[in-house]
């Protein structure tokens, strides 16, 4: 079975490299690929004291150095946008470093970039619509697609997804697991199941026959374990799009009888996820708006 | 045998790992930590060979615990099992820390075994 990959990760799995190239390999990346602060040092741009200033103001806002190095007035939004660029014009790939650090040649990287690309060709994604606009739009589109992809794969589940909408009020169901996330893109993942779900899904993660004899607590961590496994997923191919998504563990939640109203400044998508005669899940996703 | 300590706050994992690696006849589990800070303890009363730790737990996570491991037992071995094993910072972040490789999830059993047997 496979998880969306790093590509150093890829190349050790594989024997290509060895844990010992990929850390001098890491070592060059971080001498070579300078931070935003020590760049717009080099260029001259800003001095010392301003890179002091900023980073203390930085104790007290939640804001990027590049960022707050404009708005006090130190950096010029044009200076921000070069830097920005000669950083990413500049960057040393790991492939790269480790043909610098010699634990493979040009033509090993060529090829090993092909066959990670095709071992990870089960994770492109398909464009799922969502039902309104929001923040993070092709994050989330990303989320949603492989999260079906996810459940064909581990819970080997046919099923048929329905028309994604906006709900007001988190429908009532047996169990929903959930997981937060933080950082560059924000938000609630929850996977709402029925009690004959439930059981489908423990029986394909712990790998039994039959779970009628599991307590309640096993049943609700085996549904919890495989939304961290599609979230921990979803951050990995996030991070290859540029964007960080910290995961928190993940919980359960047993919703009222009349469902969760959705709590306010937030939009909550649902996407139906019918399986025969299983009945349906349901895959929410709650969003600051 | 080797000796393993399981680090997860799922159940669900624990009982995976102990399946896999008791079913292989090489390893046997001496135990299940249910966060960071249980498998700093843990592996001073049970001293371990191998540690197999999750990254996402509550209270004291996998990188701090392997920070801190890394410092009290030079010996002992940790491997990183998590969903968060494609994340290239938490990879790299992992194995500059010292782990010896990093899982990921989804797992097969027979790829679990094949890397703890090259420790």
């Amino acid at each position: 079975m496979m998880a969306v990959k790093f590509f150093g990760q890829f190349l050790i799995e594989n024997g290509i490299v060895t844990r010992e190239n990929l850390l001098q390999a890491m070592e060059l990346q971080e001498r070579k690929n300078l931070k935003l602060g020590e760049m717009t040092l080099q260029l001259g741009y800003v001095s010392q004291v301003d890179i002091t200033r900023a980073h203390n103001a930085q104790l007290s806002k939640d804001m990027r150095l590049g960022d707050l190095l404009v708005e006090m007035g130190m950096l010029s939004q044009e200076q921000l946008s070069d830097v920005i660029t000669r950083q990413k014009n500049s960057h040393l790939f790991i492939g790269e470093a480790l043909v610098l650090v010699n634990a493979m040649t040009s033509g090993q990287l060529q090829k090993q970039l092909e066959a990670f690309k095709a071992d990870q060709s089960d994770f492109v994604s398909d464009v799922v619509e969502l039902p309104v606009k929001v923040a993070n739009n092709e994050i989330w589109q990303m989320a949603v697609d492989l999260t079906f992809k996810l459940i064909t794969r581990i819970l080997n589940i046919q099923f048929r997804s329905g028309k994604a909408h906006v709900v007001n009020v988190i429908p009532a169901n047996f169990m929903i697991a959930a997981m937060d996330f933080s950082g560059d893109v924000e938000g609630c993942y929850m996977l709402s199941v029925n009690e004959k779900l439930q059981k489908t899904i423990a029986k394909a993660i712990l790998r039994e026959e039959s779970v009628e004899d599991e307590p309640s607590e096993v049943l609700e961590d085996t549904v919890m374990e495989f939304v961290n496994i599609v979230c921990g997923n979803i951050a990995a191919k996030a991070s290859q799009m540029g964007k960080i998504m910290e995961i928190s563990p993940p919980t359960t939640i047993i919703p009222a009888e009349n469902g969760i109203p959705v709590v306010e400044g937030h939009v909550v998508l649902c996407f139906p996820i019918h399986v025969g005669d299983y009945g349906k899940m349901e895959l929410l996703i709650q969003i600051p708006n | 045998m080797k000796r393993v300590l399981l680090v997860d706050d799922s159940l669900t994992v624990a009982r995976q790992l102990q399946k896999i690696i008791e079913g292989s006849g090489d390893f046997v589990s001496v135990g299940h930590a249910r966060n960071g800070a249980e498998a700093i303890k843990m592996n001073h009363s049970e001293n371990p060979e191998i540690i197999c730790m999750d990254m996402n737990m509550p209270g004291m996570d996998g990188l701090t615990a392997l920070r801190s491991l890394m410092v009290i037992d030079k010996d002992v071995k940790v491997v990183m099992v998590t969903s968060l094993g494609g994340v290239g910072d938490k990879y790299t972040e992992a194995i500059k820390l010292g782990a010896k490789c990093v899982i990921s999830k989804p797992f097969e059993a027979e790829n679990v075994l094949k890397i703890l047997r090259e420790l």
